[in-house]
């Protein structure tokens, strides 16, 4: 059973992590900005989802199927949008 | 009392079915904000300088402090689960109350928020919006239909998680039954996530 320590140590991970998107935001880096502000966004769900949400110790087979799967459907949307942004050419 | 509350676990139920039944609504939200994103990002690449002109316009502290609300709501709720586990009902109720608590704290943050926006004449459609370039009324129109539909959510959940507080005070909620706390709880910790990535994409363009 999950310990109150293990979520006391998750939050205090996501307050770090809430305070660097913050200062790295008012940094002047450019392209790597967004980067950043994703990656980190990233890493914080990727801890409220394997420890506040269990995932970390779901042993159930379906969840490693259907999971990775809702993900890689998302990224075909994503990638697909972006290639018709991408080669639409001269019309907005 | 405690032998009773073994014959009551005899029922039938289908504890990893109704959690698998939980996540498959979660991942079709994810899908539903995740087609916004997909807009929102969209919209950026076309319109980089007005989005960012737009979000200058955003409050920084008071979306960090949201974001710091709802994380620390998210704590609350995942300690409740574990406390109603071990028998704990009394701190399970107060962790749950909490987490309403700082819920409704976040919306009224959100309420003010919002508030000011329109009162300084910025909502989808307002004449003084209309003025600007057109970046800013897409940035604008997404913020308010974005944290919209994230705010009807944390709404939601509010409600659902009163629910839960209502069963656990008839002790429908217990030691041996916790699924619904913890179905509810998952939802609450999807709202939470989804807001951990509209806060920089929002509030922290530069």
């Amino acid at each position: 059973m999950a310990k109150y320590r293990t979520y006391i140590l998750v939050w205090v991970g996501l307050v770090i992590l809430t305070g660097t998107t913050l200062s790295v935001a008012g940094m002047n880096l450019g392209g790597w900005t967004v980067f950043i502000a994703l990656a980190v966004a990233g890493t914080k769900s990727g801890l409220v989802l394997n420890y506040f949400m269990h995932l970390r110790s779901e042993r159930l087979l379906i969840f490693r199927v259907i999971i990775p799967l809702v993900m890689a459907v998302f990224l075909v949307f994503i990638l697909l949008t972006f290639a018709d942004l991408a080669f639409r050419g001269g019309v907005r | 009392m405690g032998e009773a509350k073994e014959l009551v676990s005899d029922e039938a139920r289908d504890d990893t079915g109704a959690r698998l039944g939980m996540w498959l609504f979660i991942l079709s939200e994810l899908l539903l904000f995740g087609g916004m994103f997909i807009l929102y990002s969209a919209y950026r690449y076309k319109n980089a300088v007005d989005f960012h002109h737009a979000s200058m316009e955003l409050e920084v502290l008071l979306g960090t402090f949201n974001t710091l609300i709802l994380v620390t709501s998210s704590l609350s709720m995942a300690a409740s689960i574990a406390a109603v586990r071990r028998g704990q009902r009394r701190l399970s109720m107060v962790l749950l109350m909490a987490t309403i608590a700082l819920g409704l704290f976040f919306l009224a943050n959100k309420g003010f928020e919002w508030g000011a926006k329109i009162e300084h004449g910025i909502y989808p459609n307002s004449p003084t919006l209309l003025t600007r370039a057109k970046g800013e009324v897409l940035f604008f129109g997404l913020y308010y239909v974005m944290t919209g539909l994230h705010g009807l959510h944390v709404l939601v959940g509010i409600c659902i998680l009163g629910g839960m507080l209502t069963l656990m005070i008839k002790d429908k909620i217990n030691r041996t039954r916790f699924v619904p706390l913890e179905n509810s709880g998952l939802y609450w910790h999807l709202v939470d996530i989804i807001w951990i990535f509209l806060y920089p994409l929002f509030y922290l363009i530069t």
